[in-house]
């Protein structure tokens, strides 16, 4: 389990330091500091091992988080509490930097005695921890509130409380998607990818049940089987999930009979799930590199960029990044749309276009002066990288329903009010050249 | 440009960029920002537009600056050298900064950089020589040499240099010839640069110095002459008070970097030889020393510092000298009130040349009469490294007189010694105690405690040494095995305890086993006890002991083959462990008692070489055990230590039990002088005990057919044709022997006829009938068997005759053997109590009933093996009959069939003469002397 936790600021000064455990000495926080953050060579593995202590650290900007155990405990584990924690501090202050940590160090503190228990995490739901713990001050509570609390902490349904009441019952679903490829100049598919997460945001009375539906494979061919080939190819295509994760609220029971997914949802914002498809991606653009040596200081790049999804969407937040040889003396840029600029502090062409129609096509050439060097190193040509915001899942999900039961209050699925919105994102969006 | 000159040199940009740089939060700001500037640079660099000096002097500045922040800098090559061409000097001077730090040796830039340093080298301006002279030196590449291998020594000599430029030139040489040592002729220079000694100028003088230093190393006869100028110039430093070196003078003390070169550059020479230098430079060191003894000028520690590497390079040079035992015992008396001092580095530096000193025969007695200071130090002292000097200064200064008490003190200081030193300790404290050992009991008492102690850093050189010394000393085997014995009995011993416990007690057990509390048995178990903590070499040791002991205390056999034959030895995932008991269990179970005698002798003494501890101890600090050789040369002439002791027998028996072990993990006390040829007798004894069949061919037939007075069954004959083995049974008086023969030919042999015939002497006594007719002829590789039966009629002399006959590759060969059908064969032991024995023994009392031999011991008196050996002959061992218990008594008798002859035998020791007295009675007076006869010549 975990026996300590430590946050260090960029110069590897302890801004935190919280120990769980006796096993752990005050001196395991410089260790990592000189064996880690001090290193000579750049320490890549997330985890370290320090004469037989395990450091486990994640870095958010300049801060490092850093979890320390003697036990052989499951890493994974203490990477996806890291991650909550991160969650957790971010819904309460916001962006997490230095200032942010020194001006909240209490409330840090707190929020640590609360999710971990003798090195064992406890709730990480931020929904509820921001019942009890606030940043107001200390308010008195009644006895009322107070045995609420505790029922609803020890309880069986600990991410909702009972008696929510809306006037309005609303829900928001969002499929948010980031898509990774690396394509070979020739346009080959190396290898891609869509990490995929569906967020709930809800507003509903009760204790409702809800049941998700989206175009699993698995669940329509069932489907399809039971109602005997009469629509088998009923023209909705289907995805295939690689592996997919939920929320604690969702009944895996369930899922793991019926492949539904059903559950008593958080109040408010929370992740429903996360998945992972490598097939049958539809890639919204395709970046075509063009780069030739004109001369021994002179060298011409074209890049083509093309979108390929229906004419009536608008991509948005299109940036296309060229990298430059590192002896560049020079560039002069001509695109037709958008801008391009050549950023010396990044050694590359960055090409900004603010949105582009589906089924166009824009281009960008530039022209690269060279300084002869003193060496003959030859470059080593990193790939052109791109970022974009598309709205649609480029997995091709789609949502096909979401039922809201609420047996108890006198309201039913059709007065429920619900929003869906598709968010594709780029990740590492990379062509050679 | 106007803008040029009131910009001046200040570099705002540079001092803009380098704040920048330091204002930056993270790495990765710190990055984005060298990569504008870089940037920036590259597209000022770029070709088509001329850049002003100032500008390339600025940029150039800032890739210097990126460079030493760890970026790789791969352009701007090309400005720097053209700042090299520039008149001004800050220009040239980034340029050559810029060039000695960035461009590699290897450049095509190089060229054009050489060019540049010609130029400035002949130009007026010394500055600009200076300049030219650094990057030089400070490129110093073997291209460099080449270049400018002529050019610096003229500058060097020449009337018209400046004083700076000659010192520069002077450093100069020196990087290039420590370069490239082979590509210049010094010969031609040598008196000009010697000459430089006499400058006006000191710094010309002090960079000569180092120079000059290093030629005299490379040629030293070119150079001679520098001695005597050196002398003088060290003697006008030496008495000049501190104000006429005005700038030279450091705290006080006069030009203490030129003193240190000087006093270092006359200690490659020897001492001069005309009087007048050589009192010259006496009467230095003594102002040297004298000056040492003058209360100080100044309380800061620079001045002490200084004065003090005066004094101590003047000592080395005493030390270098050693002729001058005045100035020696001065020194050793000014080091001696440097051993108390409160600053460590002169307690260090103190005993570091005392350990020189004592090396001295001038001052080694001076330096012995700070012994209680030096232990002392020892003690108390706070530092590693001080106290690892005292360390050596001990070793170095202890002699017979005093290496008792040096040795104990070092064994106290080794359980807290520092770990890192241990080891060196350890092979100290093993070199000495074994060199001043007067008393062999002192010797093993401290190198036992030694291991005791610091068992961890024994390492196997220090045990083998004392093994190979309590071997070849008699008078310590005794105590040192029961010393080990002792030592062993403490609950936790070291690993190497259990080795040195094994290996002694393996071979001198029985000297200790007369007291009960160290038994045999429990000699045996404390071993065992041990056993299943060590590591697989110690135990293969281990089994190697057991065997031994087997061999000396025949009546722990049993316990001990028990052990062997365990699972946990035989099937030993150790290769080397499973086949040692496998081969021991084999050897103690299927030979007979002599034979283990034989197998298992006492170890022979090692033959005497340098010792190994000394040699491992050299390999680890070469410069400290040379004062040590040196002690050892006197000792050489001076009588007794351990190593002239021992007295070194010249041939070495066969060592048979490493010869039986295929002992490639443990290399029995490093024996690296190869196993002595065996001797043929104990060959055959091998080939017997595995009964293998591809033995090299034994030697003479007739002198098989004594082996077989004890067993009944081996190889009786073997040629190269074959092999004849015999397998013997007899009951009462009758017999049947098993004949093999074996062909190791590829072809038959044809023509083959054995047949069993009698002299004379036995016609009667013995009935020779064949079970079946002997075959006729035997194929290639393979074997026959033919069985005799035989009757004893009565008593009987000799043995039968066998003959072969066989025609080989056409060729008739003959062989006539003796069958191993001897008289005692057919003699029963019987068992009596001590009474029986005495009646019967007085009723053949008659003297015609009685033989009786004394002859000297043909094999180390053993009681254990003389009785194996006696029931192998068909007697049985009667104990408790004699009152002596080294006395055998022993009955048997001898059926024929026509009558029981009752035989009676006594044996009797005489361990100081190593004699015998052999009794042997028998109711018939011809068996008793025929017996006696067959006895004598095997004890």
């Amino acid at each position: 389990m975990i026996g300590g936790l430590f946050l260090y600021n960029h110069k590897g000064e302890v801004l935190i330091s919280r120990i769980y455990r006796d096993d752990i000495g005050r001196n395991a926080c410089d260790a990592f500091r000189v064996n880690v953050i001090h290193a000579r060579q750049h320490v890549r593995s997330p985890v370290t091992n320090i004469a037989r202590t395990s450091f486990f650290h994640t870095k958010r900007g300049n801060i490092w988080l850093c979890a320390v155990t003697k036990q052989n405990v499951n890493a994974v584990m203490v990477f996806e509490f890291l991650m909550k924690m991160i969650e957790v501090m971010q819904s309460y202050f916001g962006k997490i930097n230095e200032e942010n940590i020194k001006n909240n160090f209490v409330l840090i503190y707190e929020l640590l005695d609360e999710v971990l228990d003798f090195g064992y995490p406890q709730k990480t739901d931020t929904g509820i921890l921001k019942t009890f713990i606030t940043q107001q001050g200390i308010k008195t509570q009644t006895k009322e509130e107070t045995t609420q609390i505790t029922s609803q902490v020890t309880g069986q349904i600990g991410w909702r409380r009972e008696g929510i009441k809306y006037r309005r019952n609303e829900l928001f679903l969002d499929v948010l998607e980031s898509v990774n490829l690396l394509m070979s100049p020739q346009g080959q598919v190396l290898s891609a990818h869509v990490a995929g997460r569906v967020v709930m945001k809800s507003f509903l009375s009760g204790m409702p049940e809800c049941k998700f539906g989206m175009n699993d494979k698995l669940v329509l061919d069932k489907g399809n089987k039971a109602t005997d080939d009469l629509s088998k190819n009923s023209g909705k295509p289907s995805i295939a999930i690689d592996d997919c994760t939920f929320h604690q609220c969702v009944k895996l029971s369930k899922f793991e009979s019926e492949r539904s997914i059903s559950f008593i949802p958080a109040d408010g914002e929370f992740e429903l799930m996360r998945y992972r498809t490598t097939k049958d991606i539809s890639l919204p653009f395709r970046v075509i590199p063009l780069v030739r040596d004109i001369a021994r200081s002179k060298m011409e790049v074209k890049v083509v960029v093309k979108s390929n999804f229906k004419p009536t969407l608008l991509a948005q937040k299109i940036e296309i990044r060229i990298p430059t040889p590192l002896n560049t003396s020079g560039v002069q840029v001509l695109c037709m749309k958008g801008k391009a600029k050549y950023k010396a502090s990044e050694n590359a062409i960055v090409w900004k276009m603010k949105r582009m129609a589906g089924m166009k096509e824009s281009q960008i050439s530039a022209e690269i002066e060279l300084l002869p060097t003193a060496e003959k190193k030859k470059w080593s040509r990193p790939p052109i990288s791109m970022n974009f915001e598309v709205p649609f899942a480029p997995s091709g999900l789609k949502v096909r329903y979401l039922k809201v039961f609420e047996p108890k209050l006198n309201y039913n699925d059709h007065d429920v009010i619900k929003w869906v919105r598709y968010i594709g994102k780029s990740g590492l969006y990379e062509t050679r050249c | 440009m106007p803008t040029v000159s009131s910009r001046g040199d200040a570099m705002r940009g540079l001092a803009v960029f380098i704040s920048d740089i330091r204002n930056c939060k993270s790495k990765e700001a710190e990055s984005k920002r060298i990569n504008k500037e870089l940037a920036n640079i590259r597209s000022k660099f770029k070709g088509d537009k001329t850049l002003d000096g100032y500008s390339k002097k600025k940029y150039v500045c800032k890739l210097l600056f990126i460079f030493l922040l760890g970026h790789d800098i791969d352009f701007g090559h090309m400005e720097a050298v053209n700042l090299l061409s520039s008149n001004k000097y800050t220009e040239k001077q980034i340029g050559y900064l810029f060039i000695s730090v960035l461009v590699s040796s290897n450049s095509d830039l190089m060229k054009l950089i050489i060019q540049n340093i010609k130029n400035d080298i002949s130009s007026p301006k010394p500055v600009h020589v200076n300049l030219a002279l650094h990057c030089i030196a400070n490129i110093g590449s073997a291209e460099m040499s080449e270049a400018f291998g002529q050019e610096v020594p003229k500058l060097l000599v020449s009337a018209h240099a400046s004083e700076s430029v000659k010192q520069s030139a002077a450093l100069c040489l020196l990087r290039l010839i420590r370069t490239l040592p082979d590509a210049m002729t010094y010969a031609e220079w040598a008196s000009r640069v010697i000459h430089l000694l006499n400058d006006q100028h000191m710094g010309v003088v002090t960079s000569a110095a180092s120079l000059i230093h290093t030629l005299s190393q490379l040629s030293p006869g070119d150079y001679k002459g520098c001695v005597s100028l050196a002398v003088s110039r060290l003697s006008r430093i030496v008495t000049s008070t501190y104000t006429d070196l005005q700038d030279y003078t450091y705290y006080f003390v006069p030009a203490p970097w030129l003193s240190v070169k000087l006093l270092r550059l006359l200690q490659c020479y020897p001492v001069p030889e005309e009087p007048a230098v050589r009192g010259r430079l006496v009467e230095c060191l003594e102002t040297i020393l004298n000056k040492c003894q003058e209360p100080p000028k100044s309380k800061k520690v620079q001045h002490s510092n200084s004065k003090n590497a005066v004094l101590f390079e003047a000592i080395n040079l005493i030390i270098h000298i050693d002729s001058e035992p005045n100035l020696l015992v001065r020194a050793c008396n000014q080091l001696g009130q440097f051993l108390q001092h409160r600053e460590t580095n002169l307690r260090y530096l103190a005993l570091e040349s005392m350990c020189l000193l004592a090396g001295s025969e001038f001052s080694a007695d001076a330096v012995k009469k700070h012994r209680e200071t030096v232990i002392n130090a020892l003690k108390t002292e706070r530092d590693v490294s001080v106290r690892q000097r005292a360390v050596d200064l001990l070793y170095a200064m202890c002699d017979k007189t005093n290496s008792e008490e040096i040795v104990a003190e070092m064994l106290a200081y080794l359980k807290k010694a520092d770990y890192a030193i241990r080891e060196e300790m350890v092979l100290k404290v093993a070199i000495l105690s074994e060199k001043y050992a007067s008393d062999y009991t002192w010797y093993v008492d401290t190198i036992l405690q030694l291991i005791r102690v610091a068992g961890d850093y024994v390492s196997e050189e220090v045990w083998h040494r004392v093994i190979q010394i309590v071997i070849n000393r008699d008078d310590a085997q005794g105590y040192a095995a029961k010393t080990v014995f002792e030592n062993l009995q403490a609950p936790a011993c070291h690993e190497n305890m259990v080795k040195v416990g094994g290996y002694i007690l393996g071979e001198f057990g029985n000297l200790i086993a007369g007291d009960e509390r160290s038994s045999p048995l429990v000699q045996f178990n404390l071993l065992h006890s041990k056993f299943h903590l060590c590591t697989p070499s110690t135990r293969a040791l281990l089994l190697s002991t057991y065997i031994k002991f087997i061999n000396l205390f025949p009546e722990i056999k049993q316990t001990i083959q028990n052990v062997l034959q365990n699972d946990n030895q035989l099937r030993n995932a150790d290769v080397e462990l499973q086949q040692r008991a496998l081969e021991y269990s084999q050897l103690s179970s299927i030979t007979s008692q002599d034979v283990l005698a034989t197998v298992l002798e006492e170890m022979p003494p090692f033959p005497e070489r340098e010792s190994s501890i000394l040699a491992k101890l050299k390999k680890k600090k070469p410069a400290s055990v040379q004062a040590i050789e040196k002690e050892e040369e006197k000792m050489k002439k001076s009588p007794p230590s351990i190593e002239n002791h021992v007295n070194v027998p010249k041939e070495v028996p066969a060592n048979t039990v490493s010869r039986l072990t295929i002992s490639n993990s443990v290399d029995l006390l490093g024996l690296s002088t190869p196993p002595a040829t065996p001797q043929q007798s104990t060959n055959s004894l091998l080939v017997d005990v595995f009964g293998s069949v591809d033995q090299p061919v034994a030697p003479k037939p007739e002198s098989n057919i004594s082996k077989f007075l004890f067993k009944n069954s081996g190889v009786l004959f073997e040629n190269n044709l074959i092999q004849v083995g015999v397998k013997c049974e007899f009951k009462e008086h009758t017999g049947r022997v098993g004949l093999f023969f074996g062909n190791k030919t590829g072809n038959q042999l044809q023509n083959f006829s054995a047949s069993v015939s009698m002299g004379a002497d036995l016609q009667g006594k013995v009935n020779i009938a064949p079970q079946k007719e002997a075959p006729t002829q035997i194929d290639g590789g393979a074997q026959v068997q033919h069985f005799v039966n035989l009757e004893c009629i009565t008593f009987f002399s000799g043995s039968p005759n066998l003959q072969l006959r066989y025609q080989h590759a056409s060729t008739p060969q003959q062989v006539t053997l003796k069958l191993p059908v001897i008289i005692n064969k057919f003699m029963e032991g019987t068992n009596m109590p001590a009474a029986d024995f005495f009646n019967r023994w007085k009723q053949l009392g008659q003297p015609v009933q009685e033989t009786q031999k004394i002859f000297q011991a043909n094999h180390p008196i053993d009681t254990e093996a003389a009785k194996t050996k006696l029931t192998g002959f068909g007697m049985s061992v009667l104990i408790n009959v004699d009152p002596n218990p080294d006395n055998l008594v022993g009955s048997g008798i001898v059926k024929t069939k026509t009558s029981q002859i009752g035989c009676l035998l006594r044996l009797e020791p005489n361990k100081e003469a190593k004699m015998y007295r052999l009794t042997v009675r028998s109711s018939v007076g011809e068996v008793a002397a025929l017996l006696c006869t067959m006895l004598e010549e095997h004890f």
